[in-house]
């Protein structure tokens, strides 16, 4: 009779490297373990392996949005506490968000969030200092006019500030601002979206498309080329800054704060997946042993990354702490705050709708109040 | 100044306006009972001021009115198919704003809602009151002690709410079967606890809990419904009925990879109107797009196009109107997120599907659904329902892999977290148009045109369907070739998947089939029809490439890896594809000056 062991993981990323990294290592260290790995194709495709009678061992998502169902994950809490020392090194901030109704469904992976990078040689070029730490909305304004250029035409050959358009990206001024989308339980947005803190974010952030025109408007023409060319600042979450790392311009560009918002608050928001273990799982403890393995253990996985390591004692090990872009990502993971779309499924599905709504108060100037007030009906 | 009938002509213009304007709202709300809901969402504009106008005057309070505005849209939507005669959908919109606006005041304000049953539990723990028009927690206010609740008894104000209250729950039990009603009773007005109640009928514990559960949800809908002012009816939401209608031969031979086409096709053989389904194929454009994404070779740019409006036109091309039901569920992971990334969100009842099902059925037309449950290798397909039986609760629908059909519980169907389901209804000229003489033969040359140009404009943009969301790209087109191959080779670390692989080459060999046996049809002359057959054999060459492709990646459901020698044969063999499928483009683009000169010659 065979004493092979098998745990089989179900993963939403395309790009493996590192699974299979981490596969290899723990095969090595445990040759009567046989780990297979499969895709899904998103959180449905997951959702419903989770539910059958096969299901994986390990879940991986790209979002939370199964991880907030019950009963398909095993809560890690008393896992993590049975480790000494673990679950102070976890980070607060990424805790804060990833613990749902005092259980902890998943390790968190994938993890981001934006900061402002600036790109030395176009504020060199202006004879502008650097933006510091502590800066307001109003400075970061008048600097991205400063450095948003236009030709005869009066298309952009360069802008002053790079920035999507998405009631996610917009939910860091809010949150600034003192707002917040929706309630803590996710249960209602009318008391929250609805409110002068909101709404008085949005109406600065859409001043910066339609009356300052720093940011390129959805549509608008351009010839500033792609974000790394003619941008000077940029809203840049841990993919951007992993792209900066990867390609050596660290010189390149500097990191700064999000600007101080009038309400005052110093908060941002996070972006993560996680890695869960199946309440189907007949391979718990085997389970759990390969998550620390993948997500705690290899600072190795942080040398071309794209996202944050979730403990202490991880940053440290992989230079995070101490390298000239990366420290500035760990030390913000302090202020993140859990975001409307973790909170209420319906807001987040409601996503595009409210981008549409986004896009008409940029293009069309609708009315920022009325159009935001609205917004209760999606959540 | 008057006309010859005495009238004046501005009034007589007004009164004639007047009237085109009830008639389209008649006609729209006749759509919207038939659960269109592009049709409710152009009555909703109509009247969403008018609505505002009755519930501020109400309330004084123009915030609020927005927030009354709002829940009675969403419930008139969700029992649009209870309104009984067409002409009286402002009548019955008053009566809904007004109930809810009603329900508003007595609440006092707007900061008070509807909250799930979960979230009442802290706040009884922490000594918070009942939200006596909220069954979900009265039904947690009666899951407390007798003895809590006997110590308000006192307060008079307690008193009356409660008996308000057990006068509403009794108003709607009526919508449980006995065996249900008795358990419920036992539950919540006897407060025995589940092992009791499962003693009591020699049940288990969980089933107990499953009895309560299904009890809850049905109360729920049917105190929507009572909030409403809607009769109740015996024996729960109608008349039990059954209905299966005998759908058209359809042999599997003749079935096609891209279902959304196909089932249509089979649609319309249902209501007398075979068509070739190539030509299927090529005027939906079907024929002509390919989409990867740009994550890996998962299949689901098969599914990325505006479902609406690609629907809606394309039935439209072939005479017809289609009247939809769309939407997406919160409480589920949604699918194909690019492709519904815009649809509402609705809420998980039967109400708001089942009319539109009954009625299409009962007028001897199938409805289109996308199923999220077909059968595997399948993942989520276009089928069609054929039937629904109230007694059973299920609708009958096809399934690719089950010849004889399937059942789906009507449970199932609400619960589908992605709603699209699409009647047709002939135009109404289009029987008259088609007999006049030429009609016919202009009109199929004028489709075939049309998609000429799309196949050349389609295969030279890379981003002809691009998602809101910004982390789901697909690239179409010729480049789409470009992508895939490169997901073949992007070495061990990122390996293709293999799935999606198989379900790719699967589609797309026949989809490339179909544009070649499409335009060997066209009917087009001269140079413009050499060119054309040139573009149909570098199809055929295509397809052939891929059918190759398809037997070393067969589509199955497998998470097995694909190996690097595998990966180079098929990136080699879509070279070949791409090669081919460019030439075909070619020699359409030499099709279209022949086209535009209106000259064959």
């Amino acid at each position: 009779m065979s004493n092979v062991k098998s745990l089989k993981i179900m993963t939403e990323f395309q790009h493996l490297d590192n699974l299979m990294d981490a596969k290899a290592s723990f095969e090595k260290a445990h040759p009567d373990v046989v780990i297979t790995i499969e895709q899904a194709a998103d959180h449905a495709e997951s959702h419903r392996a989770l539910q059958s009678d096969e299901a994986p061992d390990i879940v991986e998502s790209g979002g939370w949005s199964i991880f907030n169902r019950k009963g398909l994950f095993v809560d890690l809490l008393p896992r993590v506490e049975e480790i000494p020392g673990l679950k102070d090194d976890l980070n607060p901030g990424v805790m804060r968000v990833a613990g749902k109704d005092g259980t902890l469904p998943g390790l968190p992976v994938d993890v981001a969030l934006p900061l402002i990078l600036y790109k030395r040689e176009l504020f060199d070029n202006a004879g502008l200092p650097y933006p510091r730490e502590g800066w307001t909305w109003e400075e970061m304004i008048e600097t991205a006019k400063k450095l948003t250029l236009r030709n005869e035409r009066g298309v952009a050959t360069q802008f002053g500030l790079g920035f999507g358009v998405d009631v996610e990206e917009f939910e860091p001024f809010v949150m600034r601002n003192g707002g917040r989308y929706v309630s803590p339980d996710g249960t209602t947005a009318r008391g929250y979206a609805d409110q002068l803190p909101v709404i008085e974010a949005y109406r600065l952030l859409i001043d910066a498309y339609r009356v300052h025109r720093v940011i390129r408007r959805p549509g608008e023409p351009s010839e500033a080329g792609e974000l790394h060319e003619g941008f000077a600042l940029i809203f840049g979450f841990a993919w951007f800054a992993g792209a900066v790392v990867r390609y050596g311009l660290e010189d390149k560009y500097g990191v700064v704060g999000l600007p101080r918002m009038p309400g005052g608050e110093n908060a941002n928001m996070i972006y993560m997946g996680a890695a869960g273990i199946s309440a189907k799982s007949p391979n718990r403890e085997l389970a759990w042993a390969f998550l620390r393995h993948y997500a705690l253990e290899r600072p190795e996985a942080f040398r071309q990354a794209n996202t944050l390591p979730i403990t202490r004692s991880l940053a440290e090990r992989s230079g995070y702490t101490v390298h000239p872009v990366w420290r500035r990502y760990i030390e913000e993971l302090d202020f993140v705050q859990t975001s409307g779309f973790y909170l209420s499924e319906k807001w987040n599905s409601s996503r595009q709708l409210i981008n549409e709504e986004i896009i008409r108060m940029i293009n069309e100037g609708a009315d920022v109040a009325r159009t935001i007030r609205g917004w209760t009906r999606f959540a | 100044m008057r006309d010859g009938n005495g009238l004046d002509p501005d009034v007589a213009n007004n009164a004639e306006k007047e009237k085109e304007s009830a008639d389209l709202g008649t006609e729209l709300a006749e759509r919207a009972r038939a659960g269109d809901t592009e049709a409710f969402g152009e009555l909703i504009e109509r009247h969403r001021c008018r609505a505002k106008g009755w519930a501020e005057r109400m309330t004084g309070d123009p915030h609020l009115a927005d927030d009354i505005v709002q829940d009675a849209l969403i419930r008139a939507f969700m029992h649009i198919g209870s309104l009984q005669d067409a002409n009286r959908f402002l009548p019955w919109l008053h009566r809904i704003v007004r109930n809810q606006a009603n329900m508003r005041l007595r609440r006092g304000g707007p900061h008070r809602r509807e909250k799930p049953f979960t979230s009442f539990e802290a706040r009884e723990r922490n000594g918070g009151s009942v939200d006596w028009d909220n069954l979900d927690s009265i039904l947690d206010h009666l899951t407390r002690s007798a003895g809590k609740a006997a110590m308000k008894e006192d307060d008079p104000v307690e008193h009356l709410m409660r008996k308000e209250m057990y006068e509403t729950i009794h108003a709607v039990l009526h919508c449980l079967t006995k065996k249900e009603r008795a358990i419920f009773e036992a539950y919540f007005f006897k407060q025995l606890s589940p092992e009791e109640i499962a003693a009591m009928y020699g049940m288990t514990t969980g089933s107990i809990y499953t009895y309560i559960h299904r009890s809850r949800q049905k109360l729920r809908q049917e105190q929507i419904r009572v909030s409403l002012g809607l009769l109740p009816e015996k024996g729960g939401a109608i008349l039990a009925r059954h209905k299966m209608l005998e759908l058209a031969e359809w042999p599997a031979h003749a079935s096609l990879p891209t279902t959304m086409v196909d089932r249509l096709g089979h649609m319309l053989a249902t209501m007398g109107d075979s068509r070739d389904i190539a030509e299927l194929m090529g005027l939906s454009g079907f024929a002509f797009r390919m989409q990867i994404s740009e994550k890996t070779t998962f299949a689901d740019g098969i599914y990325m196009f505006d479902w609406r409006e690609t629907l809606i036109s394309f039935a439209r091309d072939l005479g017809y109107e289609a009247a939809l039901v769309c939407g997406q569920l919160s409480d589920f992971p949604v699918p194909l997120l690019g492709a519904v990334e815009k649809f509402p969100v609705v809420l998980p009842i039967e109400e708001a599907v089942l009319p539109f099902i009954r009625q299409t059925i009962d007028s001897g037309r199938p409805v289109l659904y996308f199923d999220t449950s077909a059968t595997r290798p399948f993942i989520h397909e276009w089928s069609l329902i054929c039937g629904y039986d109230d007694e059973r609760r299920v609708v009958h629908l096809t399934d690719v892999m089950c010849p004889e059909g399937k059942t789906l519980s009507y449970e199932d169907v609400a619960d589908n977290p992605i709603r699209f389901l699409a009647a047709l209804t002939r135009q109404a000229d289009r029987d008259r148009t088609a007999s006049l003489p030429g009609t016919r033969d202009t009109r199929r040359r004028r489709l075939a045109e049309k998609t000429v140009r799309f196949a050349v404009s389609f295969a030279k943009n890379r981003w002809a369907y691009r998602p809101m969301t910004s982390y789901l790209s697909y690239v179409t087109g010729l480049a789409a070739y470009d992508t895939w191959i490169g997901h073949l080779r992007r070495g061990p670390g990122s390996p293709p998947n293999r799935y999606g692989m198989g379900h790719l080459a699967y589609v797309y060999s026949r989809t490339k089939s179909c544009a070649a046996a499409y335009l060997r049809t066209v009917p087009f002359e001269g140079e413009a029809m050499r060119f054309t057959l040139l573009a149909s054999q570098a199809y055929e060459q295509a397809a052939e490439a891929l059918r190759e492709l398809e037997e070393l990646a067969p589509f199955v459901k497998t998470a097995e890896l694909m190996q690097a020698d595998l990966c180079e044969r098929c990136a080699g063999l879509l070279e070949q594809a791409r090669t081919f499928e460019a030439s075909a483009i070619g020699y359409l683009e030499k099709t279209i000056p022949y086209l535009e000169k209106g000259t064959s010659q």
